[in-house]
């Protein structure tokens, strides 16, 4: 967890690598069973020409960097804008990047504002956003 | 007594049937869902989510099942894909507790060919504090 947070900070990076496995196995975790994540047969008659990783599990990630970048405020006092930008395809490497744009006061609390965004192996966008945590 | 549903409780009549894309109406509220967020669902999210975690339920793992729950109330296609989605996170979870979800319709659109729907969620504990919202914004194949 960082001790002292401040604008312009570059929150640790999260980096996971994407397989069909682990879309699998997020299927099984949270029931979504859409074939256009799992039936390679189905989703490559797609426009998207494969099977793409649910939202979803990207943005477990995504949780799981401000998870450790702020802990319980981000637990329990955390907010998350995103767009969903292009698909994650088995074989991509993501890396979660946020920065701290601002830190403020919103109704007598410390609040910090960061950009959040996930890149593949090739720089391309997969998800834009922005989060919101409570620091008090 | 609630209807289970693949693991979530749906306190609802057992007669309710999924809706489809074109019986929705903004506002519609889905049947509300009750489900329990017990050790073996929590450690298969994890093991998924390749996360080490610890006596909570990670947030995200209480919005998946909100979304299952929500599933298994509205009839989507095949290839229907995530565009956007917020949350706001209010209170963990302990490993084993039981979450109820409420959902609804916050906006439907069709333009062309494009279907798209605005889902707004609500999850609230056993006592009835919130424990987090959330919005989905989902598109539809043609």
């Amino acid at each position: 967890m960082i001790e002292e947070i401040h604008q312009g900070q570059i929150l640790p990076p999260v980096v996971k690598h994407i397989t069909q496995e682990k879309i699998n196995l997020y299927a099984e975790a949270s029931g979504d069973f859409n074939p256009i994540h799992i039936d390679e047969s189905f989703a490559v008659q797609t426009p998207l020409g494969g099977t793409i990783a649910h939202g979803m599990l990207i943005l477990a990630y995504v949780s799981d960097m401000m998870a450790r970048a702020f802990g319980m405020s981000w637990n329990s006092g955390g907010k998350l804008s995103v767009r969903f930008k292009a698909p994650a395809r088995p074989g991509d490497t993501v890396t979660v990047a946020g920065k701290v744009e601002s830190v403020e006061e919103e109704e007598g609390t410390s609040c910090a504002r960061c950009s959040l965004e996930c890149r593949n192996q090739q720089g391309e966008a997969i998800v834009v956003g922005e989060a919101r945590v409570r620091l008090g | 007594m609630p209807t289970t549903v693949g693991g979530i409780f749906a306190d609802s009549n057992e007669d309710e049937m999924p809706v489809t894309y074109e019986e929705l109406t903004v506002g519609y509220e889905f049947p509300p869902a009750s489900y329990e967020l017990n050790a073996s669902l929590v450690a298969k999210y994890l093991r998924a989510v390749d996360s080490a975690g610890d006596d909570s339920v990670p947030p995200l793992a209480v919005a998946a099942r909100a979304l299952a729950a929500l599933a298994e109330w509205l009839h989507l296609p095949p290839g229907t894909i995530h565009a956007s989605q917020d949350f706001e996170f209010f209170k963990l979870v302990p490993v084993g507790g039981t979450v109820h979800c409420q959902a609804k319709v916050g906006r439907k659109l069709t333009r062309g060919s494009m279907r798209m729907l605005v889902l707004e969620l609500s999850v609230a504990d056993s006592r009835g504090q919130k424990v987090q919202s959330g919005k989905a914004t989902i598109i539809l194949p043609a």
